[in-house]
């Protein structure tokens, strides 16, 4: 594209005043001061524009992340804690020329590492012909031994690659580790990319930014054509909420339109894995694993693992589906490889490294712990068998800067010839780029995380990726952990590139899990989700009634605040407090469970769920009993009924749903038939009955349809018995059978089906009753019947 | 020696559990210039809806079981004839530390048997400074492989009480090692360590071994237990030897192996059974038969 180059002259607007750091090189600004060509558009259009404006359009992509619902886990002594996704505003910007470059050596890399792979899990010829120390392989945690001699399923250890790239101060780029177990972050390069975009949509498009959609959809078709059938399902699966970059397990898992899995939702049976459905167990070809290996079968490794699903390690082992990547690909990540690879490069692949690592010797041999010793103070001295980056680990050091202790144990490791778990490697200067700090540019070191993937034509690499920020000018700090920050990464083409979506090409065959694969523990947890909704809105519903009377009539002559106050301390919630406990805890019941089946829910419904909790943390220390509290039960009530609209509207109404719905069918029946119980009850003081038409959302529909009121029998009828009001027991009965009709069968014959009966069997029970009859045994006996409605689903289901 | 062995594991849950898969190492195998495996056999009640024999990379036979149907008990019987035909090396052929650290880098080779996999930790076999310190009281100039890795199995039998109630399955070595006291599993562990801190290759041994019944007393049966002790590796002319710190000898014609591995987690009898809730009761009998040949 062609640039007015009166506009870009070098030194204006916001390049003005942004200083590269002498003899390091600068990703934006060339050594003489001149933006570089790649990034002229985008610093020209910046210049173009008010400081005000600038502000607005990082807003907006922050503004996106945030409704997106973008966070990583952070952990620290207080334990974790979401935080906002530290996105820095400018991408990083290369030419499609300089990345030809990046990705041609890439592929070669990966290349080689799968070969890699392959003799380390097979012959070991590397080891016998000298190129391998044996005591590498042989004393590696991430040499797995129940995977050695076993060619994976689809013939390659390697499916998707992770590499880490810095700059050193002449402009070369080297690898500074490869991903190889479990590569993350190409979900967060997607969400930067959509986010930056909101910035600087305009310029983006006149720059001609190759688009990531492509790099995603040819994976995806690589991993359908590893299926021995179409039957089969691909699937991802993750260690858990827990993790710290679990939104991108669900996020990338809703973008390619797999399911999620967790260890327990896979079973090895008859020597074939497969899926736990609530249609059964299904088979499973292809799964991507965001899992370290070491976790993934406790009978064959780690023992203590419970995120693991025993016999998968044999059942890969017998090729009955193939892992992206294979069990053991994580020993490739070894720092002290990184010594070695030149020398395998050369046998493995016959060449010589396109773009060369950081220079790493391994103390483990006599002449290069001298190496090591001698320059000491200048390299970064760290752990042989680490598989992190030196500047993230948190234990790697420069020599010069280590504790006198740790400093003095290490060379006299080395002076012994006890080196074999310590490498040396050179500290490059990593190159910089510009971040905007308190509206000024400032230089940053930065290191780029690009992606490999296999597809049917071989290895490809995704033009773009995620670049990493360090918050200081200390390259320590570009762990996320520590503060770092992440841009985006342009690749930046002279002429208009593939506006490429993730849909299929023309023609294609169109890849689609195959429906109805919801997994039992997900059904199990919209059940749950279900009905903690409905108890949470149940109790605030209780309590909004509460507080209110408690405003008007604080001296409770009639006895009705005390009945209502026991009847919630039998539920476990004590009103005294303006926002009791127990809601609190009703409240994290609810985002818990949604935590647990993420990938389920659009942002909105995640994000109508944060701000709810985010309210009831804010009340719960100020809010007083009274007027105070009814007032705050109100906006409680009104958040979590907007996460409940959401969810219903939003919610496909696939088998997911239907757990649900059936979830808060059910605890709305119960809920409903424990108030009829003890408000209308004939002994209960004067105004129960007022007060359950309120709990029960009923005043305006029994004004309207009951004249006369006859003790509590119209109250009665319109709460348990009245088919159309939507919080009647009746009500919830119809729905629960209509959906239960719905549910996939077990082998059953739909007419014998034990569930559907006793649905139906519940509903016409109750449809054929009169109000009169309703009273304490047939309450009680329909909880108890609700109750084992529900452990019937559990065993049909979720087991 | 000919013997008959037959070993029994039975588990009791408290309540039936609705499936299970497990992992077993439980049958000896055949192993030259050690014992020969006449017969050997692994019944497992209830039948399990799933089973595969193969062997792991240590070469050690393993049984997978998997269970699809509800159950509240799981027994398993190994029943095998061994012939025990050690030949033990009259002569120590071992060099002295110095040459272990030179032929153990001139050995190019991964193979399961190959001394590199022995050298080091593990999550069972964690550095401790304490084990380092004892070990290094072993080491003496000029002093040989075998008979330095003898010298610490003679200190561990006379420094270490044998005690069952004084460690459990998972205590950590630094504990039993702290207290002095254990069964043969801590001392193996702890003589283990200690090989690796002087920089000798050593592994785990699981297996039998003969008890002999109090003279004029009648030898009990299902007395004996489940065994273990130590592989060393000195040297390439000596090879592997194997030494027992619970009783200060040399494997013997009444030692036979069951599994081989690093580390206890690699010989592990039996792997995946339910530990989680409801009470559940373990009984193990062993009996070790010698037969009369011929």
């Amino acid at each position: 594209m062609t640039t007015p180059t009166s506009r870009s002259s070098p030194r204006s607007g916001l390049a003005r005043a942004y200083r590269p750091f002498p003899d390091v090189f600068d990703e934006m600004m060339a050594a003489d001061g001149s933006v570089r060509p790649a990034w002229q558009p985008l610093m020209t259009a910046l210049n173009g524009l008010e400081p005000d404006e600038i502000s607005r359009r990082f807003a907006r992509a922050d503004r996106y992340l945030s409704d997106a619902g973008v966070f990583y886990r952070l952990y620290n002594e207080g334990g974790a804690s979401e935080r906002q996704w530290p996105l820095s505003h400018l991408p990083l910007i290369l030419d499609e020329a300089e990345w030809q470059a990046i990705a041609t050596g890439l592929i070669q890399r990966a290349e080689l590492l799968e070969a890699l792979c392959a003799d380390i899990y097979g012959d070991n010829r590397m080891v016998a012909e000298g190129l391998l120390p044996p005591d590498l392989v042989a004393n590696n945690p991430e040499w797995l031994r129940p995977m050695v001699g076993h060619r994976p399923a689809g013939g390659h250890f390697l499916h998707f690659v992770g590499f880490e790239l810095g700059r050193d101060r002449n402009g070369r780029w080297r690898v500074l580790g490869d991903r190889t177990q479990a590569p993350s972050g190409a979900g967060f390069a997607l969400e930067n990319r959509v986010a930056i975009t909101r910035a600087f949509g305009d310029t983006h498009s006149a720059m001609n930014v190759h688009r990531l959609a492509g790099f995603f959809r040819d994976f995806r078709e690589h991993l359908a054509g590893l299926r021995r059938s179409g039957d089969e399902a691909i699937a991802i699966i993750t260690p858990g909420p827990l993790n710290d970059t679990y939104f991108e397990h669900a996020y990338i898992a809703r973008y390619l339109g797999f399911p999620l899995l967790e260890g327990e939702d896979l079973a090895v049976v008859d020597g074939k894995i497969t899926v736990r459905t609530v249609s059964g167990l299904k088979p499973l070809g292809v799964l991507w694993r965001r899992l370290d290996a070491a976790f993934t079968d406790p009978l064959e490794f780690r023992a203590d693992s419970r995120i693991g699903t025993p016999g998968l390690a044999g059942a890969l082992r017998d090729g009955q589906a193939a892992m992206v990547n294979a069990l053991g690909s994580g020993i490739l990540e070894t720092r002290a490889l990184l010594a070695f690879l030149p020398a395998l490069a050369e046998r493995l692949v016959g060449e010589t490294l396109k773009i060369p690592n950081i220079a790493t010797w391994w103390c483990g041999q006599q002449a290069e712990a001298g190496i090591v010793q001698e320059r000491f103070d200048d390299l970064l001295i760290g752990p042989a068998f680490a598989t992190g980056l030196p500047v993230e680990d948190g234990i790697t050091k420069r020599g010069s800067v280590m504790t006198p202790s740790a400093r003095q144990a290490a060379l006299r490791d080395l002076s012994e010839g006890n080196g074999s778990r310590i490498v040396g490697q050179e500290a490059i200067a990593l190159s910089t780029m510009p971040v905007n700090l308190r509206s000024r540019l400032v230089p940053r070191p930065v290191i780029l995380r690009v992606y490999a993937a296999r597809t049917a034509d071989g290895w490809t690499i995704m033009p773009g990726g995620l670049a990493r920020i360090a918050q200081t000018t200390d390259p320590q700090a570009i762990a996320m952990q520590r503060g770092g920050r992440v841009a985006d990464v342009w690749v930046t083409s002279p002429k208009p590139v593939d506006q490429v979506t993730l849909m299929s090409r023309e023609g294609d065959e169109v890849v689609r899990t195959p429906q109805g694969l919801l997994p039992s523990r997900t059904a199990d947890n919209l059940f749950w989700l279900g009905r903690y909704v409905e108890r949470a809105e149940d109790t605030v519903r209780i309590l909004r009634a509460y507080n209110s009377r408690l405003a008007e009539r604080p001296d409770d002559r009639s006895g009705l605040l005390a009945m209502t106050a026991t009847y919630l301390g039998r539920l476990g919630t004590d009103p005294t407090r303006g926002i009791p406990v127990a809601l609190v805890h009703a409240i994290d019941d609810v985002q818990q469970t949604a935590a647990r089946v993420r990938d389920r829910f659009s942002p909105d419904g995640w994000l109508a769920l944060r701000d709810l909790s985010k309210a009831v943390g804010q009340f719960a220390p100020k809010i007083q009993p009274g007027d105070d509290a009814a007032r705050a039960m109100t906006v409680i009530l009104r958040k979590l009924t907007g996460f409940s609209g959401l969810v219903h509207e939003n919610m496909v109404r696939f088998t997911g749903w239907r757990f649900l719905e059936i979830g808060r069918r059910l605890e709305r029946a119960i809920q409903m038939a424990r108030l009829i119980d003890s408000f209308a009850d004939t002994d209960a003081p004067d105004g129960a009955l007022d007060m359950l038409l309120e709990i029960g959302d009923s005043v305006i529909t029994h004004r309207r349809r009951y004249s006369m009121t006859f003790r509590a029998l119209s109250h009665i009828d319109l709460l348990a018995l009245d088919p159309l009001n939507p919080r009647s027991i009746l009500f919830q009965l119809a729905e629960l059978k209509t959906q239960i009709e719905l549910l996939p069968l077990r082998g059953e014959t739909p007419a014998r089906a034990p569930l559907r009966l006793e649905a139906l069997r519940l509903h016409t029970a109750l449809a054929v009753r009169d109000p009169a009859s309703i009273d304490r045994a047939v309450l009680d006996t329909l909880r108890d019947d609700l109750a084992g409605l529900s452990n019937q689903l559990t065993s049909t289901y979720f087991r | 020696m000919l013997y008959d062995i037959r070993l029994s594991l039975h588990y009791q849950y408290g309540y039936p559990v609705a499936g299970g898969r497990h992992l077993l190492r439980v049958t000896p195998p055949t192993l030259p210039g050690i014992q020969r495996v006449i017969d050997s056999s692994l019944t497992v009640t209830p039948k399990p809806g799933e089973r595969s024999d193969t062997h792991d990379f240590f070469r050690n036979a393993t049984t997978a079981l998997g269970f699809n149907a509800p159950h509240d008990s799981l027994e398993l019987v190994m029943r095998a004839r061994v012939a025990v035909e050690r030949e033990t090396a009259a002569f120590d052929m071992s060099p002295d530390l110095d040459g272990l650290a030179a032929e153990i880098a001139a050995i190019r080779s991964l193979g399961s048997r190959s001394p590199h996999h022995f050298r080091s930790q593990t999550a069972r076999l964690p550095f401790v400074p304490e084990i380092a310190a004892y070990a290094e009281k072993s080491r003496a100039p000029g002093r040989s492989v075998r008979a330095t890795v003898e010298d610490l199995c003679r200190r561990i039998y006379r420094d270490f009480a044998y005690d069952p109630d004084a460690t459990l399955v998972d205590t950590p070595i630094a504990e039993a090692f702290a207290g002095k006291r254990g069964v043969c599993q801590d001392f193996a562990h702890i003589m283990i360590a200690a090989c690796h801190t002087l920089g000798i290759p050593a592994g785990y041994v699981s297996g039998f071994i003969r008890t002999i019944p109090p003279e004029g007393k009648e030898r009990l049966e299902g007395a004996d237990a489940m065994h273990a002790w130590v592989q060393a590796w000195c040297g390439r002319e000596a090879g592997w030897v194997e030494f027992d710190p619970t009783n200060d000898m040399p494997a013997s014609d009444d030692h036979i192996i069951v599994a081989l591995g690093r580390d206890y987690r690699d010989v592990s009898p039996i792997v995946g059974v339910l530990q989680a809730g409801g009470r559940h009761s373990t009984q193990q009998s062993v009996d070790v038969k010698p037969v009369a040949e011929g």
